[in-house]
C-alpha cells in the first residue's frame, strides 16, 4: 500500500513540476494542466489515444521489469522494439500469429547479442544495448529508404503490412495481448521455478550461484525474454497502429519503458497502471504540442522527474 | 582504401574532439568509482547552454563558459542523486539523459534564439587542449599527485580511503566537477565549432561511445587516446566513403560508428580489470 502511495505521489509531483516548468517560459500552469488532462482523458477520442500509447509502453515496461528483476541492464528496448517491428513486417504475409512470433524472436535475438557479448567478451550490457539501439535505428532508416521502401517510392516508408490485428470493441487486439503478457509475466516471475531463479539471480548472483542456479544462462534467458517483450511491442505497434514502418517509428517507447517499470516498482501487474499513466502523459503532451506549441518532449522530461522523485522516496525510506 | 584513410586523418582529429574530451572526463569519474551514464545528457545540455550564452553575449568564449556551466548544473544534479542520496548510478544516469533530452527539446521550441547565427570561432585553441594539454594534466593529476592517488583509491577501495579520515564524497564531487569542465567544453565545441548551433539530440550517442572507449582503454589515458583515435578514424572514413560514393548506402554508413564501438567493446580481450568500487553504491 505504501508503495502504491509513493508511486502516486511521484506521478502527481511529475505532472505538477511539468506544469510549473512551463511557467518559467510564460505559460500558465493551470492552462497547461487543463490541456494535459483534456488531451489525455478528457474525451472519448483522448482516452482512445491514451490507450493506444499505453499498449507499447506496457510491453516495453514489462521488458524492463523482467531484465531489472534479473539484475541485467537492458536499456535496449528501443532497438528491440524496432527489430521486432521489422521482423513482424517481413513475416506479415504468413498471418498475424506468425508475424507476432517473428517479432518476439527478433527482439529476443537482438537482446541476445548484448548478453552474449557480455558472456564471451565481458562487454557491459548497459552500453552494448544502447549502442544496439542506435544500430537498429539506422538499420530501420536504411530499410525504409532502400530495400523496404514503398512501391510508390514517394515517402521514406514501407508499404502497408500484409496483416493487421483484429479490432475488438473499438481497440486493436494487441491491447488484450499486452494485458495477457503482464499476467503471464507475473505468473512467470512469482509462480514458476524459472521466475524464482531469475529473481534470485537479480537479488544476489553469488548466493544464487551457491544455490546451484546457473547464473550465466539465467542472465541470457532473462535478457531474451526481456527482448522478446520489447520486440512484441514493436510488432503490435506495427500490426495494430501504424501498419507501416518509417524512420521515427520507435518514438522513444523503448526508453520510456524504464520509467514505466520503475514507477511500477518492477511489479508486472502494477506495470499496467504505470503504463496507463505514462500513456496519458504522452498523449497529453501531444495535445500540448498541437494546441499550445509546446514540445511533446515534455513527456520525456516528465518520465525523468518521476524516476528522480522515486529515488528521493526510496532514500527517505531506507535511511529511516 | 589507404588514401581514404590518410585523407581522413585531419577530419578525424578535429571531429573527435568532443568525444575525446568526454572520454577524458568519464575516465576521471570512473577512476573515482562513478559510472556517469548521464554524460550523454550532460553533453547535450552543455551544447544548448553554450549556444544560449554565445547568443546572449555575442562572444564565443562566453559560449564555452556557458557550456561548462550547463554541464556543471547537470553534474550537480547527478551528484545530488548518486553521491548524496546514494541512488543507483545507472538509474540516475538514465533519468538525467531523459531529463536532458526532454528539457532541451522543450527549451528549443520556447526560445527563438536558436535560429540566429552564432558568433564564429576564430582560433581553435580546443584542439591542442583536448589532444595534448588535458592528457598531460590528467596524467600528472591522476597518477603523480596525492589527490590522484586518493581519487583512484575512491574507485578501488573507498573504505580504505575513508579509513584514512578522508571523505570519499568530496573526492567524487571533485571528479564530477572535472568531468563537467571537460564535458562542458565538449558540448560547447560540438554546437559552436563543429556545427552552426544547437539541434535536438545533436550528441547522437557520443556520451555512450565515450563510456565504451573508457572501458576499451582499460581506464588508462593511453588506451583512451588510442580508442578515440581508432574511433575517430572510423567515423571520418564514414564521411570519406560517403563522398567517394562507392555504392555503400548512406544509412548503413550512419550505423557504422555504433557498430565500430560495439566491436571496440568486444575487443577488450581477456580479463578486464575495472576499478573495484566502480558503480557500487557508497554507504
Amino acid at each position: 500500500m505504501r508503495r502504491v502511495l509513493v508511486a502516486v505521489i511521484a506521478a502527481v509531483a511529475a505532472v505538477l513540476l511539468l506544469a510549473f516548468s512551463g511557467a518559467l517560459f510564460g505559460h500558465s500552469p493551470i492552462a497547461l494542466l487543463a490541456i494535459l488532462i483534456r488531451g489525455s482523458i478528457g474525451s472519448r477520442f483522448a482516452l482512445e489515444g491514451t490507450l493506444l500509447k499505453s499498449v507499447p509502453l506496457l510491453l516495453t515496461g514489462l521488458s524492463v521489469v523482467i531484465a531489472f528483476r534479473a539484475g541485467v541492464w537492458n536499456i535496449g528496448g528501443e532497438g528491440q522494439f524496432i527489430v521486432g517491428a521489422l521482423a513482424a513486417l517481413a513475416a506479415a504475409r504468413f498471418g498475424v500469429i506468425a508475424s507476432l512470433a517473428a517479432a518476439i524472436l527478433a527482439g529476443a535475438a537482438w537482446a541476445s547479442i548484448a548478453s552474449l557479448m557480455r558472456l564471451w567478451r565481458n562487454a557491459p550490457e548497459v552500453l552494448t544495448t544502447i549502442l544496439l539501439n542506435f544500430t537498429a535505428i539506422h538499420l530501420l532508416g536504411w530499410c525504409v529508404n532502400g530495400p523496404l521502401r514503398e512501391r510508390a517510392a514517394q515517402y521514406p516508408q514501407t508499404d502497408l503490412a500484409a496483416a493487421a490485428l483484429p479490432v475488438v470493441g473499438g481497440v486493436h487486439a494487441g491491447t488484450l495481448i499486452a494485458l495477457a503478457a503482464s499476467v503471464f509475466a507475473w505468473w512467470m516471475l512469482y509462480r514458476t521455478v524459472e521466475g524464482l531463479r531469475l529473481r534470485a539471480t537479480g537479488l544476489n548472483p553469488n548466493a544464487a550461484r551457491w544455490a546451484g542456479i546457473p547464473v550465466r544462462s539465467q542472465i541470457v534467458r532473462a535478457m531474451a525474454i526481456s527482448g522478446g517483450a520489447a520486440g512484441l511491442a514493436g510488432g503490435i505497434e506495427l500490426l495494430g497502429v501504424t501498419h507501416r514502418l518509417f524512420e521515427r517509428f520507435a518514438a522513444g517507447y523503448g526508453y520510456s519503458g524504464i520509467a514505466v517499470a520503475l514507477l511500477a516498482q518492477l511489479h508486472p501487474l502494477a506495470t499496467i497502471a504505470s503504463a496507463a499513466f505514462f500513456g496519458a502523459l504522452v498523449t497529453g503532451a501531444g495535445e500540448l504540442q498541437r494546441t499550445a506549441d509546446i514540445s511533446a518532449g515534455v513527456a520525456t522530461f516528465g518520465q525523468a522527474v518521476v524516476i528522480l522523485v522515486l529515488i528521493v522516496f526510496e532514500h527517505v525510506r531506507s535511511s529511516r | 582504401m589507404f588514401d581514404l584513410l590518410v585523407n581522413a586523418i585531419p577530419l578525424a582529429v578535429v571531429a573527435s574532439i568532443p568525444l575525446l574530451l568526454a572520454v577524458e572526463g568519464e575516465l576521471v569519474v570512473q577512476r573515482g568509482g562513478i559510472i556517469n551514464l548521464g554524460i550523454e545528457g550532460m553533453m547535450l545540455t552543455a551544447a544548448m547552454t553554450a549556444v544560449v550564452a554565445a547568443q546572449a553575449t555575442k562572444s564565443v568564449i562566453a559560449g564555452f563558459a556557458g557550456g561548462i556551466a550547463g554541464a556543471a548544473a547537470i553534474a550537480a544534479l547527478f551528484g545530488l542523486f548518486a553521491i548524496v542520496l546514494r541512488a543507483d548510478q545507472i538509474v540516475t544516469g538514465t533519468a538525467i539523459n531523459l531529463l536532458a533530452a526532454g528539457g532541451t527539446s522543450f527549451v528549443y521550441r520556447e526560445v527563438q534564439m536558436f535560429t540566429r547565427e552564432i558568433p564564429p570561432l576564430r582560433t581553435d585553441a580546443v584542439l591542442p587542449l583536448a589532444w595534448i594539454a588535458v592528457p598531460i594534466v590528467l596524467g600528472v593529476v591522476l597518477w603523480n599527485s596525492s589527490f590522484g592517488l586518493r581519487l583512484r583509491a575512491c574507485g578501488e577501495n573507498p573504505e580504505a580511503l575513508a579509513a584514512t579520515g578522508r571523505s570519499v564524497r568530496t573526492h567524487r564531487w571533485a571528479a564530477l566537477m572535472i568531468e563537467a569542465l571537460l564535458v562542458g567544453l565538449a558540448g560547447a565545441y560540438l554546437s559552436l565549432a563543429l556545427s552552426s548551433g544547437f539541434a535536438e539530440n545533436m550528441t547522437a550517442g557520443r556520451g555512450f561511445i565515450a563510456l565504451s572507449i573508457v572501458i576499451f582503454g582499460r581506464w588508462k589515458l593511453k588506451g583512451a587516446l588510442l580508442g578515440t583515435a581508432i574511433f575517430g578514424l572510423a567515423a571520418a572514413m564514414q564521411y570519406a566513403l560517403q563522398a567517394a560514393n562507392r555504392g555503400i548506402p548512406f544509412h548503413l554508413l550512419l550505423a557504422l560508428p555504433y557498430v565500430v564501438t560495439l566491436l571496440i567493446l568486444c575487443g577488450v580481450a581477456g580479463r578486464v580489470r575495472a576499478p573495484q568500487g566502480l558503480g557500487v553504491r557508497q554507504r
